[in-house]
């Protein structure tokens, strides 16, 4: 384990739309929960049989509110169990543990404007960052793009937010954010924020950057969920074991279930906290994090096992 | 490029434009016809604005003048405040895709990296270059004053008159070296100041 878990009950559950439901969440110990910044995300840990199993979910309530904690779960088609056990399984009155607050997509308090983007359910985490600019009184607006109207579940509590501030874009009705125009012409000091599907995600950074936007004002976040692949060979060179991923495990939930304990914090390739040193590989590294760069991942070095595989013989690491 | 005797003192890179950006606003606070050739013989797509500090005498044109494209707005100030001024309003208007270039003085671009951080530029939007004078501004740990044009490792401070020791400690956010008092321990015993920024 990483960072100190918490225990909680999951109080009430809401189909918020199909495949889409929300997770109000209390902790066992009555304890208030600890207050955290927009954009956060916990790790739940979910009990899918003799392994481990921990999903990364933005908390979307309002961080003021410390007796209940709330995270919105799209049932994933190519879900390996996390997301189909809390759409299938999950039931009111259950205990499972969690991970403290992280935030991999803080506000920049500095900015004078601020764009926000969700795209489907991505909308959590803009959700959350939408409430603490509110509460700031900061200039900021929200662009919402969904499949189609039933899709745009959180569209009445944005709307309380900020009202007149909220932009939507309804798929089915053939409605898109045009990027080019929506970064174009805003005033120096502007932020911009983005968190939905990986396509969605690229022409927007790409539309900034053609606009001159630096990277220090194009925020995005993305959390992938590992995809499994081919069986292949591990040796830990410190703690001197030797195994075989299977198919259905990520390398990190591999080495624990060894009994190793390596760092970790947002099991979606997104934060570098897993990242671990590579000493030997026969094979192809398969990199599908969002950390490294490109030269690292050239470099043969680093590999992030939340998400990242080996095609090919055998692994051999740092730990 | 100089080397610093202590990690927060600045150290300035050959100024370059930055031609990922769309506007460029060049505040100029000291005359360098080289740098001044280099940088406008080879213009960045997008428009430029120019401000420029002169001497209040009124000298020939400035180096920073000629040559600048058509489309660029030179904009000429008397005062390193009127020039404060003029940025300020430069960049109320300017949009993202704006980078900045502060060069001059470290007094002068310091102040002017000021009043682009009260607009929420981040660091990647602003580069440096240190032209003219070496003077240093020095701000007081007792009094809080800021003495501006040292040239001398030790200074009176002119807050509260206490004999400073210049550091090399320097404040982005104050815009200021580090000064303190020299003679605490032992009051009274100043070794004689040296001019060691020209």
């Amino acid at each position: 384990m990483s960072s100190a878990s918490l225990n909680v009950e999951i109080r009430r559950i809401r189909e918020l739309a199909p495949g889409i439901r929300e997770f109000s969440l209390s902790r066992t110990d009555g304890e208030d929960f600890p207050v955290y910044s927009g954009g956060s995300h916990i790790v739940l840990s979910l009990p899918l049989g003799d392994r481990p199993h921990r999903n990364p979910y933005s908390l979307l309530g309002d961080p003021t509110v410390r007796d209940t904690w709330r995270v919105a779960v799209r049932k994933q088609e190519e879900s390996r169990g996390g997301s189909r056990w809390l759409h299938e399984q999950a039931r009111e009155g259950m205990r499972i543990d969690i991970s403290a607050p992280v935030n991999l997509f803080p506000l920049i308090r500095t900015g004078r404007r601020h764009i926000l983007v969700a795209g489907g359910i991505g909308i959590t985490p803009i959700l959350s960052q939408a409430r603490e600019l509110a509460r700031l009184g900061a200039d900021f607006e929200v662009h919402y793009a969904y499949r189609g109207p039933e899709y745009g579940v959180f569209s009445d509590e944005l709307e309380a937010l900020a009202p007149g501030r909220v932009h939507h874009y309804v798929q089915s009705r053939r409605e898109q954010i045009e990027f080019g125009s929506l970064l174009a012409g805003r005033p120096l000091g502007t932020h911009f924020y983005i968190c939905g599907p990986a396509g969605m995600v690229a022409a927007s950074m790409n539309a900034g950057k053609s606009l001159g936007w630096p990277e220090s004002h194009l925020h995005s976040e993305q959390f992938l969920a590992p995809t499994g692949g081919e069986p292949f060979d591990v040796k830990l060179a410190l703690s001197g074991k030797a195994f075989t991923v299977p198919s259905d495990l990520s390398l990190l939930e591999a080495i624990e279930q060894q009994g190793v304990d390596a760092p970790y914090l947002c099991r979606g390739g997104a934060c570098g906290q897993c990242e671990l040193e590579v000493l030997g590989a026969e094979g192809e590294l398969i990199h599908h994090d969002l950390y490294l760069s490109a030269d690292e991942r050239a470099s043969g070095k680093k590999i992030m096992p939340c998400v990242s595989r080996l095609k090919g013989g055998c692994l051999t690491l740092n730990l | 490029m100089s080397t610093p005797a202590i990690k927060s003192q600045p150290v300035y890179a050959e100024l370059e434009w930055d031609r990922a950006g769309t506007h460029h606003i060049l505040f100029v606070a000291a005359e360098d016809a080289a740098l001044a050739q280099r940088l406008l013989s080879n213009p960045p797509a997008g428009t430029i604005t120019l401000i420029h500090l002169g001497s209040t005498s009124a000298e020939a044109r400035s180096c920073w003048s000629q040559g600048l494209p058509d489309s660029a707005l030179y904009l000429e100030t008397h005062s390193l405040a009127e020039a404060l001024e003029v940025l300020r309003d430069a960049l109320y208007v300017a949009q993202m895709g704006t980078r900045i270039y502060l060069a001059g003085p470290e007094d002068a671009v310091w102040q002017a990296s000021r009043v682009a951080d009260g607009f929420g530029v981040g660091r990647d939007e602003v580069r440096y270059a240190q032209l003219g004078s070496k003077a240093r501004p020095v701000f007081c740990v007792h009094c809080r004053t800021i003495t501006r044009g040292v040239h001398t490792n030790i200074v009176s401070c002119s807050g509260c008159g206490r004999s400073l020791f210049v550091r090399d400690h320097f404040s982005r956010r104050l815009g200021a070296y580090m000064g303190f008092q020299i003679d605490a321990e032992v009051p009274g015993e100043v070794p004689a100041a040296e001019v060691v920024y020209p």
